[in-house]
């Protein structure tokens, strides 16, 4: 603090001595130009060690009166390099370089901001103008392959949400990171609501280092958003972006034609002692490709107006942006994604030492969707009906515009007819921001007190028709006259949800220094949050005319069924306090030091262990600092390490809850009791077990890197090495049974451990006057593994009727991974299923699985690992090219090793079949390939079991982005006030390659879905044509 | 001063957060759910929680089966070697400790055991009118868990304080049988100090009940003298032996004239779930003991051909005793003699003996939805007629023996039986007791109690095939149970 004073006095008197010197003045004056030549308005120059300045005007000139003592300007400008000259007499030619270095670049981390030389943790950075590159619809499909470490899965249905994960998969659950929007904490969700055109940067912290200062909410990583704000005293600066793209599916699954269809279908009907189906197979041609039917081309159009700038006491952010996206499944009519997004950032200076901080948005989306990546999706539907059939309904006097099938009874049902009964539509609206108050107590001591929320409203509707799928078929709720099956009827089914999260956050930042090369950043203070839920649904039966116009509770007549409750309500609440601080030290920006604790509390933790502490410490070295480092093509090098303990919250308190159940499905948990003839008596009982010692899920992380640029800045590279430990998995103990049946409590038990490696190569270079490139690579690797579990696993994902479960979170394996058997090969010969270990019902030509047991016997116990759905490593290409007007960026996103489960082949007698059944096994010696056994109606062997027949290799490298642009540049513009206008051409998802034999195998979901294709929504292939315009 | 400012706005932030810690604790009423510190306030919370005590009887259904397939009067059936698994290992002597039905059994009487203890704990917290009675209703119910569990295992955890938590796993080692037996007669007696002689709602335990299966448990204890004693008083109780013996199986039949304890089963309430078959208010035993796929237009329903009495057993009936067709019945006899039935069936495709369980047959129109789970047969646990014979052996065997009221006993039952006097006992000292034995084999077969009675007379060995003395008296501790809690393993298994 004296040291403050001391500053102070010597500044006032600095300032004095300026003053007082004014006859002495000299003036500087020049000219900035960028490295092509052209000018740079708006830079700022500084005569050093002084606030005195000025800034250039459009022609990039300047006039400053300096003092005569003065020897150096100081210039600077956005995106360029901030340059110092020595003061010369006449013109100064100033020319800037583009500020390829980052050494400049903040970060935002928690609760505060560092220079990213100052950085000793792992932060993966994605700038604003990348986002605007890719024009995406949501943003965290700008991260994939851009930030190093965060592997993201995109989903191919309007607006939904990819798998998001950084640094690999510490849990079952809960895997999403926090999301931090201009310090308020929101979730994953949450970006369906944010226009990523009013994103300036993404921060995506890794480590403990960075991470821990979010304590229990850290464990996942946190992705920090910062949104555009405008600039004091700068201009108004008004933009357009406007984006028109068409959409369409990439490719086909191959199926087979109706006579292909036909044939085999009698083959399997012979071959199991039935007669032909199709005893004529004559003019049957190829069909109906179903596929054909539900695909369409969809528009995707998204339009940004923002608006930015300021004065002397406020500066602003306007944006308004409107997005629409129309589904490829069944076009827009069915499936959709409307947002409409208002957001008005503004800044104020109360007074000199008070500022109010104000972040609004205002979201609305509308959508709609089809049943998709399920046993009963569109999808699923298209490739399994039956080809034969014509698409429309000619049978005369049938209910229905579509064809129905005779053979498929069950199930399976024309895609088109359950398309146009798929009625459904949901509204969000959502109020997000903040409030904060920034108070300069200090010099260096800010208090900063924020107000973050969230307000969402969902309303939604379904509408279940009454269906006719055809005469026999067991979905069909209609007769072929189209009057109702007796106790059929149709359904509406509406929700009201709100959402109410907040965070309340009071800290200080303080900065100081200690002598003259003692650095100290220190902030501390506390957080309170909660996240709300509460809704309300009903249904009810009998809409009137049949008809999605009249589907509403208010309009159907029906009356409560006897077995189902027809209202429904459900509310949550969670709520944190924590406290918070750090110190970012650095001696003489050589040598960086930062420690971090947070101790968190939170309603979910048991009594005994309410709150948690979290601790990280980092440290970093600047070798390039060094005296004795004199390396001349290595221009920066940081070495850096960092450990810490962050942690997950995915827990709920465990009660000793009350039941009056006459009976508790699936539990025994019942109290009831029937005395003699009468009704059965309600009783009581406690039904579940408390557990005050339940905490959280605890990751230990160790991280290790270094940053360093070499060739003049031009080349930069970064690595890090990362190993987490993470604790305190919940899985069920396993306690004594004469504790009784009451539902045993979760706790802290399970084990994972993950470890991986992030590097981000970038180069960037001025080759040429007119020639500007820049290139960056990204690889992330994880390596998951189960060490814990208490014996228990947990199975997740499957699919199927009867539903066979396929991946499994189990000690010793990757999370998530596939379980089921191991083929190897056919039997070509019953003196081959003779040799075999006993394979019930195994006949040649049947899939000879592995008797991994080896107990002579192949049955459930010799099922294994057959394929991890999650990638070894993924890695990211963009490259951005500038020549003149011209301006080209790609972007080639590679996931390598992640394996999918091929689960929308249905392989019924009477459904379709796909086109391996052509190389099916027909005699010994035909094929030996597991994926073609030969073909029959009866199936005792049951090789459509869970097996490595369907696990195929998903590694694909996707040309996600195609850009082509040009910049038009024109007196006639400039007089027209428009400083820029640019044109451009866009393709996204342009090629895939991949061996996969679906339609995309990016397949998002949690950690049990990921990487089973059911019918999953296929990414579209669009091609854009946008417009920027900036005034 | 600078300084001092920023302490104070650091302390006032501070400050403030320390004061919300409250912020963050938790109370299930929030979300709307009931916890244990809402309940036991009012009456009818005791009243309900004891109802609950009650539960766990239902889903011992299969007692009565393991009583009759460990012994000589029956065999598992079922479809294959490899159906009712645990029932064809007990059938067979081949039983491990890896056995649904024990632990079944074990996990049900020790959850009933911590409700009953669950409401023992918590006794001071209300006074109301009958409260003592319902407590003597629960710890009825608790020794009725203990003694199950002493009679099927041994030595087994006893705890009666309270009800355990998460973290009285693994705390507890098995306790003699010896004080297991205290703790059952010391709940009884206190029962029987409380309870009322009749209760006007049916099926609740009465003092009779308390005092029948004191009787008994002091039977199994060979405490001749006090048996005796405490089984007089239901003797001279307000029951009777009902006529005709057939109606005591019939729905009319339930909870009458005999009737000391039934456990109560409902069709009222039907349930669904296959993945815990025993735990609605059905009795799943009914199902079990059916003839498979019976058809015709007989009263009887079809089941699964389980719990199939021997023909050693059919055989042991004397000439004129109508207890033979009420407790067997001979579906080709039967349908021989009713072709108006038009009956059909599976022959039982394991262990077929042609003989099936009459008592606890399923009949038409006696379940509801899911028809397997739902029969609403009682499980006749304590008859008027068992009371007798308790009595009868009590007397023959006290140290003083009382042969004259023992015979007079085991009369009234075979005059019921034979429907005269011709058949009457007259015999006393060892002869009188086998008689007495040999007589409880035959009016309570294929009610459960064969092979404990077997064990408690040191018979098993000589009468039941595959039955190892010095092992078999007891069942194994179910083997989750030893691994997790350390338990010692009964002795040969």
């Amino acid at each position: 603090m004296k040291k403050i004073l001391e500053k102070f006095t010597l500044l006032s008197f600095l300032i004095m001595l300026g003053l007082t010197s004014w006859s002495q003045d000299k003036t500087a004056a020049g000219k900035v130009v960028d490295p092509s030549g052209l000018p740079v308005s708006k830079a700022t120059i500084l005569v050093k060690g002084t606030k005195a300045g000025t800034s250039t005007n459009e022609m990039g000139m300047f006039t400053l009166t300096v003092p005569a003592s003065a020897k150096t300007i100081v210039v600077s400008s956005v995106g360029f390099e901030t340059k110092e000259v020595s003061i010369a007499t006449g013109m100064m030619n100033i020319v800037l370089d583009a500020s390829s270095s980052k050494l400049d670049e903040v970060v935002v981390v928690g609760y505060g901001v560092q220079k990213v030389t100052k950085v000793s943790g792992a932060v993966a950075t994605v700038k604003g103008s990348d986002i605007e590159k890719l024009k995406p619809v949501r943003a965290e499909d700008a991260l994939q392959g851009r930030a190093s470490g965060v592997t993201v899965v995109s989903n191919g249905s309007p607006g939904a949400k990819p798998t998001v994960l950084v640094r690999g998969i510490p849990s079952y659950t809960g895997t999403d990171p926090v999301v931090v929007v201009d310090g308020a904490i929101q979730s994953l969700d949450d970006f369906n609501a944010i226009n990523p055109a009013d994103i300036e940067s993404v921060n995506v912290l890794k480590d403990a280092a960075t991470t821990a200062i979010y304590g229990v909410k850290g464990g996942n990583g946190v992705i920090v958003v910062t949104t555009k704000s405008g600039r004091k005293n700068q201009k108004t600066e008004i933009t357009y972006n406007g984006n028109y793209a068409m959409q369409e599916v990439m490719n086909q699954i191959g199926v087979l034609n109706a006579s292909e269809y036909a044939a085999i279908v009698n083959e399997g009907s012979v071959t199991s002692g039935g007669s032909l189906v199709f005893p004529n197979l004559s003019g049957l041609g190829v069909g109906t490709n179903w596929q054909d039917q539900i695909f369409k081309q969809a528009p995707l159009q998204s339009h940004t107006v923002a608006a930015r700038g300021g004065s002397e006491k406020m500066s602003y952010f306007l944006s308004g942006g409107y997005l629409a996206q129309a589904g490829i499944v069944g076009g827009g009519e069915k499936s959709f994604f409307n947002r409409i997004n208002a957001t008005s950032n503004l800044i104020f200076d109360l007074t000199s030492k008070l500022k109010f901080i104000t972040n609004t948005t205002y979201t609305n989306i509308k959508g709609a969707g089809v049943p998709e990546n399920t046993i009963n999706s569109v999808i699923s539907n298209a490739l399994n009906f039956d080809p034969t059939l014509p698409v429309l309904n000619n049978t005369p006097n049938t209910y229905g515009k579509y064809s129905t099938s005779k053979y498929i009874l069950s199930e399976i049902i024309n895609p088109l007819t359950q398309l146009e009964d798929t009625y459904n539509k949901n509204n969000t609206s959502k109020l997000y921001g903040k409030l904060e108050l920034q108070y300069d107590l200090l010099k260096n001591l800010k208090l900063s007190s924020r107000f973050g929320y969230t307000n969402t409203d969902v309303t939604g509707k379904n509408f279940t028709p009454l269906s006719f799928y055809g005469v026999s078929h067991i979905n069909s709720t209609m007769n072929a006259d189209g009057t109702p099956k007796p106790g059929s009827h149709n359904s509406v089914y509406e929700y009201k949800t709100n959402y109410f999260n907040y965070t309340f956050e009071n800290f200080a930042n303080y900065n100081f220094k200690v002598g003259k090369n003692h650095n100290f950043e220190t902030v501390a203070g506390f957080s309170m949050a909660r996240v709300t839920g509460n809704s309300l649904n009903g249904s009810r039966q009998d809409v009137p005319f049949n008809s999605w116009s009249f589907a509403d509770i208010s309009s159907a007549t029906g009356i409560a069924t006897l077995s189902g409750i027809d209202l429904g309500s459900y509310q949550y609440e969670r709520r944190n306090l924590s406290y918070f601080g750090r110190v970012d030290y650095d001696f003489n920006d050589k040598y960086l030091v930062s420690g971090t604790l947070r101790r968190d509390g939170s309603f979910a933790f048991g009594d005994n262990n309410k709150f948690a502490n979290f601790f990280s410490g980092s440290l970093g070295w600047v070798v390039t600092q060094e005296d004795f480092f004199k390396v001349d093509f290595i221009d920066y090098l940081k070495v850096r390490g960092s450990y810490g303990v962050t942690g997950n919250e995915n827990v709920n308190p465990q009660y000793q809850r009350i039941s009056t159940l006459l009976y508790a499905y699936g539990l025994g948990q019942n109290a009831g009791y029937s005395f003699g003839n009468e009704p059965t008596s309600v009783g009581a009982t406690i039904a579940s077990f408390k557990n005050d010692d339940l905490k959280w899920e605890e990751q230990a992380q160790l991280n290790a890197g270094f940053d360093i640029r070499f060739f003049n800045n031009k080349f930069s590279f970064s690595g890090d090495y990362f190993r987490k430990d993470i604790s305190g998995l919940l899985f069920t103990p396993t306690l004594s049974l004469y504790l009784g049946t009451a539902s045993l409590p979760t706790a802290n038990i399970g084990t994972t451990k993950t470890s991986g490696v992030d590097m981000n190569l970038g180069y960037t270079d001025q080759l040429s006057k007119n020639f500007r490139i820049s290139t960056n690579i990204t690889f992330t690797k994880a390596t998951n593994l189960v060490t814990e579990t208490n014996n228990g696993l947990i199975t997740g994902g499957g699919y199927g009727i009867p539903y066979q479960s396929v991946t499994r979170f189990e000690k010793d394996k990757a999370p998530g991974y596939f379980y089921g058997f191991k083929t190897d090969g056919l039997f070509q010969s019953q003196a081959d299923v003779a040799k075999h270990a006993s394979q019930p019902g195994a006949q040649a030509g049947d899939i000879r699985y592995v008797d991994i047991n080896g107990d002579g016997k192949i049955d459930g116990d010799d099922r294994t690992d057959i394929g991890n759905p999650f990638p070894d490593f993924t890695m990211g290409w963009n490259l951005s090219l500038e020549y003149k007007g011209f301006d080209f960026n790609s972007f080639v996103y590679a996931s390598v090793g992640n394996e999918v489960y091929r689960a929308y082949e249905r392989n019924l007698a009477m459904t379709n079949k796909f086109r391996s059944v052509l190389g099916r096994w027909t005699g010994s010696g035909s094929t030996n390939e597991a994926t073609n056994p030969r073909y029959s109606f009866i199936d005792a062997n049951n090789n459509t079991r869970v097996s490595d027949r369907y696990v195929e290799d998903g590694s694909f490298i996707k040309i996600k982005n195609l850009q082509l642009g040009y910049n038009f540049s024109s007196a006639a513009l400039r007089k027209a006030n428009i400083s820029k206008l640019r044109i451009y051409a866009q393709a996204r998802n342009a090629f895939t390659f991949t061996k996969y034999t679906g339609f995309d195998p990016e397949i998002s979901g949690g950690i049990f879905d990921t990487g089973i294709d059911r019918g999953a929504y296929p990414q579209a292939r669009s091609f854009a044509i946008g417009l920027d315009l900036k005034f | 001063m600078k300084n001092i400012q920023f302490i104070i706005t650091m302390s006032a932030l501070l400050f403030f957060g320390a004061a919300c810690t409250k912020f963050v604790a938790y109370d299930p009423q929030e979300d709307y759910q009931i916890t244990a510190n809402d309940y036991l306030k009012t009456a009818d919370d005791f009243n309900k929680m004891a109802i609950g005590v009650y539960s766990p009887l239902q889903w011992l259904y299969a007692n009565p089966v393991i009583g009759d397939v460990a012994s000589d009067n029956a065999v598992s059936g079922g479809e294959n070697a490899t159906d009712v698994v645990g029932l064809q290992q007990i059938d067979d002597y081949q039983i491990n400790s890896n056995n649904f039905y024990f632990s079944e059994a074990w996990k049900s009487c020790y959850e009933g055991i911590n409700r009953a203890n669950y409401l023992h704990e918590n006794k001071a917290k209300l006074e109301f009118t009958g409260k003592e009675a319902l407590f003597g209703e629960v710890y009825f119910l608790r020794a009725y868990y203990y003694f199950e569990l002493v009679r099927m295992f041994g030595d087994v955890p006893l705890f009666a304080e309270k009800r355990l938590t998460a973290t009285d796993s693994r705390k507890f080692a098995r306790a003699p049988k010896a004080d297991v037996y205290k703790q059952i007669e010391l709940d009884l007696n206190n029962a029987i100090k409380v309870l009322p002689a009749v209760n006007t709602q049916k099926g609740r335990v009465t003092k009779y009940a308390a005092q029948a299966l004191l009787g008994k448990v002091l039977l199994y204890q060979n405490k001749f003298d006090a048996a005796a004693a405490m089984l007089e008083n239901v003797v001279n109780g307000p029951f009777q032996l009902v006529t005709n013996f057939g109606d005591i199986f019939l729905q009319s039949g339930e909870n009458g004239p005999e009737s000391v304890f039934e456990i109560q089963y409902s069709n009222i309430s039907p349930f669904y779930d296959w993945s815990n078959p025993g735990r609605g208010q059905g009795n799943l035993a009914v199902q079990m003991c059916g003839v498979r796929n019976l058809a015709g237009t007989s009263p009887y329903g079809q089941g699964w051909s389980i719990n199939l009495p021997t023909k050693e057993l059919a055989n042991a009936y004397a000439a004129g005793d109508k207890r033979k067709a009420v407790t067997i019945l001979d579906i080709e006899a039967y349908k021989t003699a009713n072709p108006a039935f038009n009956i059909s069936y599976l022959v039982a495709p394991y262990k077929n003996t042609g003989l099936y369980n009459q008592k606890y047959h399923p009949r038409k129109g006696e379940t509801s939805g899911q028809v397997e789970l739902n029969y609403l047969n009682n499980y006749r646990t304590i008859r008027y007629a068992d009371v007798l014979l308790m009595a009868a052996e009590a007397n023959n065997r006290a140290t003083t023996p009382n042969d004259t009221k023992a015979q007079g006993y085991l009369n009234r039952v075979r005059e019921r039986a034979f429907g005269n006097k011709l058949q009457n006992i007259t015999s006393t000292g060892a002869a009188l007791k086998q008689a007495i034995w040999d007589e409880r084999r035959l009016e309570l077969a294929m009610e459960g109690d064969r092979f404990f009675d077997l064990v408690r007379t040191g018979l098993a060995a000589t009468k039941i095939t595959g039955f190892k003395a010095n092992k078999n008296e007891v069942f194994p501790i179910p083997q989750q149970e030893v691994d997790i809690s350390g338990l010692t393993q009964n002795t040969g298994y």
